[in-house]
């Protein structure tokens, strides 16, 4: 069953040149016949399916329209041509801890990143222990997030972002959060719910963490797609390359 | 709603970070007021007092002036601001943004709210009684509240594409402080200014919630329409222009 359906999917940023972000340069670009507005295509022509409980691996350099391609997915930025369906709950794992307060607690940043992943309240309070524990950072759950290093935000960040199943995972290039024991635990968590039925889309720059998580791959190149087929042969295309 | 427990959680977390730090936390909503309010009192008593209507009190007249320009001045900035500075939320997980300019209108309804609590001792302590239409001084608040958020959904859309809007909201706030009758009576002005005065939409919320608290005002039924009208207008037409506006906006955030 197809969980992840994406045809045709075109995404074009209108790019104000000279960009003027105040007025007054607007104005006077305007007048002076410079505001030229140009067309940034970031995405082109990009068509995949992802079935249940498989994984796909999006590899490519920055700038190719990885992140754009996750945003579309996640339904934060609005496609400009094709279609994305997505059926089911989506984990959104961009760039985890999006909305921690370095003035709120552990637990009350957990809480209101829970919330904001769509999760209700009422659950989360009794899981909030729970996740601390995962982390590894217990003890310091009723202070200020501003205490933590580092990499125990991070690591409260990915033990709350997982702590529920989705149907769905966005996976942006956060299996390297922690030490290498983390690393591994955070794998077999994901494995898990990989197992459990999920599908996954993994970005990745390490064509070693495709070809053993991934069952297919897409290599992306300015927008469009370079490469598509088994995981193993486009990770060795793409690092040969 | 599916949206009610992080409209909860935003609206608290408005409340609370912007006094982590200090000593005595929130008190500062209550003391913000009732302080600004010495201060003004103090300057303008002895000028204006006297200009008012008999039966009217400068004191309440100015505290409920006071809250009621915070709640709109502080409410608007923070609504319009509150897209853009989450915005590294909204390019990861989806949440309609709306919530965000919603829960500071709605944070700035409750610091108003908790103001009700000074303005109710100024009243007593300068000989008035709080009148029976005290509820409707809540509908003024709830009508503000659509008429903050409203404006404030046009404007973040300005705010994340010129950085420059936010010094001239800045200015056109404080304009539009001195053109409502906040520490000074309608009738000191002259014809002209009265017509300004009388079309700019906070008037008649605040002749309204002055009459409701206290009756220390006399709102007329231009007052009622006005209020209801643009608060309705500046909604429907903030929810337009977000809608229409979002999407190119949301790219460059």
């Amino acid at each position: 069953m197809a969980l992840i359906e994406v045809n045709n999917l075109g995404v074009t940023y209108r790019v104000l040149m000279n960009k003027s972000t105040s007025l007054k340069e607007l104005f006077r670009d305007a007048i002076k016949g410079k505001a030229r507005v140009v067309d940034y295509v970031a995405l082109q022509d990009v068509s995949f399916t992802v079935n249940k409980g498989e994984v796909l691996a999006i590899l490519g350099r920055n700038g190719a329209g990885k992140s754009t391609l996750l945003k579309v997915l996640a339904g934060v930025l609005p496609a400009t041509k094709g279609t994305s369906k997505v059926s089911g709950g989506i984990a959104p794992m961009i760039e985890l801890g999006a909305g921690f307060h370095p003035e709120m607690t552990g637990a009350e940043n957990v809480l209101f990143y829970s919330v904001l992943m769509g999760r209700d309240a009422k659950r989360v309070k009794s899981r909030i222990a729970e996740i601390g524990e995962w982390a590894g950072v217990s003890d310091h759950m009723d202070f200020p997030l501003r205490t933590f290093s580092s990499g125990m935000v991070a690591r409260l960040a990915f033990s709350t972002a997982t702590d529920e199943t989705a149907d769905i995972l966005l996976i942006d290039e956060v299996l390297s959060v922690g030490d290498s024991e983390f690393q591994e635990k955070s794998k077999e968590r994901i494995m898990k719910m990989i197992a459990n039925g999920a599908a996954v889309i993994l970005v990745s720059h390490s064509p070693g963490t495709v070809k053993e998580l991934a069952d297919r791959a897409i290599w992306l190149e300015d927008g469009k797609v370079k490469m598509e087929g088994p995981a193993a042969l486009v990770a060795d295309a793409y690092e040969a390359h | 709603m599916k949206y009610t427990q992080l409209i909860r959680l935003l609206v608290n977390r408005e409340l609370t970070l912007r006094y982590k730090r200090s000593v005595i936390g929130i008190g500062w909503t209550l003391l913000n007021p009732m302080l600004t309010s010495l201060v003004l009192w103090y300057v303008f008593s002895f000028v204006f007092a006297a200009k008012l209507p008999s039966g009217q009190q400068f004191a309440p007249y100015l505290m409920a002036g006071i809250l009621l320009n915070t709640f709109f001045s502080q409410g608007l900035m923070t609504s319009a601001e509150s897209i853009a500075s989450n915005g590294g939320v909204l390019t990861k997980i989806y949440v309609p943004p709306q919530v965000f300019a919603i829960s500071a209108a709605l944070a700035g309804f409750v610091n108003f709210l908790i103001g009700f609590i000074p303005l109710a001792v100024v009243v007593y302590v300068s000989g008035q009684t709080i009148s029976l239409t005290f509820p409707l001084a809540f509908l003024v608040g709830i009508f503000l509240t659509l008429f903050v958020a409203g404006l404030g959904l046009s404007i973040s859309i300005l705010f994340i594409r010129f950085d420059d809007t936010r010094n001239i909201v800045a200015v056109i706030l404080l304009i539009m402080m001195y053109l409502t009758p906040i520490f000074y009576p309608v009738s000191i002005l002259n014809e002209t200014m009265q017509n300004v005065v009388h079309w700019n939409p906070l008037t008649s919320y605040l002749e309204i919630f002055r009459w409701a608290f206290s009756n220390n005002a006399t709102p007329t039924m231009f007052s009622w329409v006005y209020m209801i009208v643009s608060s309705m207008l500046a909604l429907l037409l903030g929810i337009y222009n977000f809608k229409k506006y979002w999407p190119r906006t949301v790219a460059i955030l």
